[in-house]
């Protein structure tokens, strides 16, 4: 510890831009996992709010919600509890003069079933009448007000906004809570359909029909669209960089104790045990990545603060503690990688001449 | 009393034609309370020697004894203690660790042998007696070659050792400092019944010496005839 807090702090430009290197690379590994998990959080942040289990689609929908159409006929023999709930699902550009267009999903819920029952409003009442929507708090940023008229694809019919929610994302779009009816006018379907899909809490959740099949919620999110493609993306552009820091890093710590070799030899010479010198390295490299770490946790955490709303992101602390053990642990690994050199360091090197 | 017993030593460097004889059947003995110094020309061996006997370096046939226990048959572990409590080196170059201060190479060798070194008074004393009191809070860096040369004796002899072995340890200096240095090596050898080991090819140092041994394509001679010469 003697050794290496001492040699940072006579070099100390040298170890500031190792520690400052550190720190971008932590920083730029945070950001960019919270960015990822962001955006992958809102494909699915209506969903987890429902806190389901299953859900039950057409079988040849292909596991999307907005392409699934379930008759009457196909439930007749199947009892919903208060465990289940229809959701009619469809894609709409929600429009006000004045204001900005929204491509939103529209979701249209039975009012004394569970998800309109237990959706948690940032303001306004939850709908009551087939003409209310309850939206998602993307409106209000963009300047929508409780109380604004607003219109669905060409469709003259106006609806009453009446309440703001938060974080009711779907596939990346802001979500539109109304009445399933509405939902039915919108899809311009027949009489006889009556949902999209049927979402459970119940993880064993059955209907009698042939033509309908249970999905477990983690096959449904799956199958979202884009889904699985952008978060294999993800994660694969962040191994690489995880790879690819650390390699930079444990690099940088093997040709600080390179450099320290002639040092290293005079100290064996005067009878130093070598254990004293690795310790020396191995506490170094601990400190600076270390400290490196804190400086990036410190600036992730202002750019947490100072981040616009709009930008979707998500910092999901167990994962970035993994991260960042992961990165301690290259250190110790790049400084552990030169100690052979470090053991069989020949004093008669520096006694020559 | 024998300290340092240095037998038949060959050393070769290399193998097959390119093959060369550094020490030619090297005879050495040195006893505590003697300042000896072994006078030679540039590649002459006398580096090779003092690594040697301060066992950096195994010899090719010979053997060398440190207080009546042979080298050969030490642990590296029981070489590196040895070479902490019972040896001080003084190198020819690079004997410093860049980033420590003059001060902090002392507390770094107290930290590994935390008994038996000099005193902060004695400390202090060799300091001023080596001019180099002032000088505590500077890094090597800032430091003339004479000032560090003379720093790397102090930092070899506070561990009070039993021998010392100094390659070239006034190359930097001039005639004023050599007899400066000659003379606390002098002490040294006389008060705190040391063996002193000089190699050098300055001749300034010989009027400081019990024995005067000279090396020559790597054979030694006792040669105390330089000292009236
Ligand atoms: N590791 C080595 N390998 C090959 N030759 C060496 C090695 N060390 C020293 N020598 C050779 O041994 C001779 C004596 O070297 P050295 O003991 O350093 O002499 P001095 O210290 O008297 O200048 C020189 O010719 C040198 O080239
Ligand atoms: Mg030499």
């Amino acid at each position: 510890m003697f050794l290496s807090i001492k040699e940072i702090k006579k070099e100390k430009v040298r170890y500031g831009l190792i520690i400052g290197m550190i720190v971008l690379i932590c920083y730029l590994i945070f950001i960019l996992t919270s960015l990822a998990m962001g955006l992958a959080q809102q494909n699915t942040d209506a969903i987890d709010s429902w806190n389901i289990s299953s859900v039950v689609l057409d079988k040849d929908s292909n596991t999307s919600m907005t392409q699934s159409m379930i008759t009457k006929d196909e439930v007749k023999k199947t009892k919903i509890t208060s465990k289940e709930a229809y959701i009619g699902q469809t894609a709409v550009v929600a429009k006000k003069s004045g204001r900005t267009n929204e491509s939103a999903q529209f979701l249209g819920l039975k009012d004394n079933q569970f998800i309109a029952k237990n959706l948690v409003l940032s303001s306004g009442h939850k709908v009551n009448k087939s003409d209310q929507v309850v939206v998602d708090d993307k409106f209000q940023t963009d300047g929508y007000k409780i109380g604004d008229k607003i219109q669905f694809n060409s469709n003259n019919k106006k609806y009453t906004i009446v309440g703001f929610t938060k974080n009711a994302k779907l596939n990346i779009a802001p979500v539109v809570y109304g009445n399933i009816s509405t939902w039915k006018t919108l899809k311009n379907g027949n009489s006889q359909v009556i949902a999209s899909a049927i979402v459970s809490k119940n993880a064993n959740f059955k209907t009698a029909n042939k033509q309908l099949k249970t999905y477990s919620i983690s096959a449904f999110i799956s199958k979202l669209p884009g889904y699985s493609a952008q978060n294999s993306t993800f994660t694969f552009m962040i191994a690489f960089l995880m790879i690819i820091s650390l390699i930079v890093i444990a690099v940088f710590l093997y040709i600080l104790t390179i450099q320290k070799i002639q040092n290293y030899a005079v100290l064996r010479a005067q009878g130093i045990p070598a254990k004293t010198l690795v310790g020396a390295t191995i506490s170094q490299s601990i400190t600076l990545v270390v400290s490196g770490l804190l400086i990036g946790i410190m600036l992730t955490a202002i750019t947490a603060i100072a981040m616009p709303a709009a930008v979707p992101i998500s910092f999901n602390i167990p994962i970035l503690s993994a991260i960042g053990i992961g990165l301690v642990l290259t250190g110790l690994l790049g400084s552990l990688i030169p100690i052979r050199i470090i053991l069989h360091v020949d004093p008669v090197s520096v006694i020559g001449g | 009393m024998t300290t340092l017993q240095l037998n038949n030593i060959n050393k070769y460097f290399g193998t097959g034609s390119s093959r060369v004889h550094v020490l030619k059947d090297v005879n050495f003995t040195a006893q505590k309370g003697e300042l000896n110094l072994v006078i030679g020309p540039s590649g002459s061996g006398k580096s090779t020697f003092l690594t040697i006997a301060g066992g950096l370096q195994t010899p090719s046939t010979g053997n060398v004894e440190l207080e009546g226990k042979a080298v050969k048959s030490m642990s590296n572990r029981q070489r590196d203690a040895m070479r902490l409590n019972k040896i001080g080196f003084v190198l020819q170059a690079h004997n410093l660790i860049p980033y420590l201060t003059v001060k902090e190479q002392f507390q770094l060798v107290k930290k590994v042998k935390k008994e038996h070194n000099l005193t902060n008074l004695s400390l202090d004393v060799l300091l001023k007696q080596l001019d180099i009191e002032e000088l505590q809070n500077k890094y090597p860096g800032e430091l003339s070659g004479g000032q560090n040369q003379r720093v790397a004796i102090a930092r070899a002899l506070y561990t009070r050792p039993d021998i010392v072995l100094a390659d070239e340890p006034t190359a930097a200096l001039d005639s004023e400092r050599v007899a400066e240095v000659g003379k606390i090596f002098q002490t040294l050898a006389r008060e705190q019944d040391t063996a002193v080991i000089v190699v050098t090819h300055d001749l300034r140092l010989i009027e400081f010496a019990d024995n005067v041994y000279q090396i020559m394509d790597g054979q030694m001679t006792l040669n105390n005839n330089m000292k009236t010469a």
